[in-house]
């Protein structure tokens, strides 16, 4: 199946081994080495099901700590990895709903709640794409080539408030590990947890914006589309913010380019000379 | 050149033997080594104009496999590969460019590469943007092919003489 020169058995072997020390039970981020071999993995070989089967034989719900680590990774396989992946994810609404039960009220190290936000945000994300299968997992604006559902206004005015829905639970997410920070710990990793929200909200971000300008361009009725510039705009507050808190962590600027907004929300109008995004 | 790394020099030499790697990979393994410098102008085309050979595109496409996937310690292997291939796209047989577009996840997953050195020093950096440079690339395909028409057009003037044309 791959094209590279790939030896499946040893694949399998190691893929295992990548997973149990991405959610090792130290408090810091999963190693990207070990994320991306399993990103690899879902391309090489079309198929995520030994992830799954992986994170299942290992004693990850027992800790707090793994458990998160476990969330992360997997989000970022589902974000990263081979398309199918986000198909065979639908089958494993199961295991999340353990994991979100399996730790108790805050946990010892306060990553209760933490965990239960992620798991329910992973499940609104996996439900999205069920429904809109031409989105990648990562929203990526490049791959997109046909804006679908502009040409019927019904159908895009409700993907962009599906979209909207999903950047609200990330703000959500990203507010609730910003208050679990811990003055003495270093919170590596709680902050690796912010790396695929800032990518992912705002490759969404980027899509509403190009969604809605060409919704402004197709329609006579400016007035229905309020609602959706309304909230276009708080979302583009919020989001700002998050960025900006995310500047000041080094950790997180080390690794990815926090992307910068400007003070307004940029317009929605096409008036010939529409900006290009940031 | 240091001893150490004239030592390192001849380790590569006898493990190039031991491990039955062709004289291409030998080259390839040359250019993507842990010395601090390189890989030289005149390695990177030697081996962009081999990519043309069906049988040496298998051994190169091969190597730069292995070294694209070395851990954080061999990060200089992980960003010379990333140079020589970076030349190769240009410069090197359209099979690279097909090959890359097809496993294009081996380089966007280096977009978070990391390394932290025994003195602190983020050498991660350099792999994490040269990763970014080529996804972009590999992902707009206009622009790679006016790169790659213009590279040989420079070629073409080079070597039949400059302002004759």
């Amino acid at each position: 199946l791959p094209t590279r020169p790939v030896d499946r058995d040893k694949a399998e072997a190691e893929l295992i081994l990548n997973i149990k020390k991405a959610t090792s039970p130290e408090e810091t981020a999963p190693k990207q080495k070990h994320v991306r071999k399993c990103i690899v993995y879902t391309w090489d070989y079309h198929s995520s099901a030994s992830i799954w089967t992986g994170l299942k034989v290992q004693p990850i719900l027992a800790d707090e700590v793994q458990t998160f680590k476990a969330l992360i990774t997997v989000h970022k396989i589902l974000q990263e990895g081979h398309p199918v992946t986000l198909k065979e994810a639908q089958q494993q609404v199961g295991w999340f709903d353990t994991c979100a039960r399996t730790v108790g009220n805050d946990g010892s190290k306060g990553y209760g709640q933490l965990i239960r936000s992620y798991v329910a945000f992973i499940l609104s994300k996996l439900r999205f794409h069920r429904h809109r299968p031409e989105f990648n997992g990562l929203f990526e604006y490049e791959e997109y080539i046909s804006l679908k559902g502009i040409d019927d206004p019904n159908e895009g005015y409700e993907t962009i408030s599906d979209l909207m829905n999903l950047q609200d639970q990330i703000e959500q997410l990203q507010k609730l590990v910003f208050a679990h920070f811990r003055h003495s710990a270093n919170n590596e990793c709680r902050i690796s947890s912010l790396v695929p929200l800032v990518k992912e909200s705002y490759n969404i971000y980027r899509f509403i914006t190009s969604m809605l300008r060409a919704m402004h361009r197709r329609t006579n009725d400016q007035e229905a589309l309020e609602p959706l510039r309304s909230r276009y705009n708080s979302q583009h507050h919020a989001l700002r913010k998050f960025y900006f808190e995310c500047s000041n962590l080094k950790y997180l600027t080390g690794l990815i380019n926090v992307p910068k907004l400007g003070t307004e929300p940029p317009s929605l109008f096409d008036n010939g000379q529409t900006p290009d995004l940031p | 050149m240091s001893l150490q790394h004239m030592g390192k020099g001849a380790l590569r030499v006898a493990k190039n033997y031991t491990k039955g790697y062709s004289d291409v990979q030998a080259k390839v393994r040359d250019a993507t080594s842990n010395d601090p410098w390189g890989p030289s102008g005149t390695q990177m085309n030697e081996i962009a104009q081999l990519t043309y050979n069906q049988n040496d595109f298998v051994e190169i496409m091969e190597m730069l496999d292995k070294r694209l996937n070395d851990k954080g310690k061999n990060w200089r292997h992980v960003f010379k590969t990333l140079t020589l291939l970076d030349y190769c796209l240009h410069a090197g047989s359209e099979n690279v460019v097909i090959y890359f577009r097809d496993n294009v996840y081996l380089v966007k997953t280096l977009k978070e590469f990391q390394y932290i050195d025994e003195d602190g020093k983020d050498q991660g950096a350099n792999v994490r943007q040269k990763a970014k440079d080529i996804t972009n690339l590999l992902q707009d395909e206009s622009r790679l092919r006016q790169e790659r028409r213009s590279r040989a057009n420079m070629r073409d003037r080079m070597t039949k003489g400059g302002s004759t044309s």
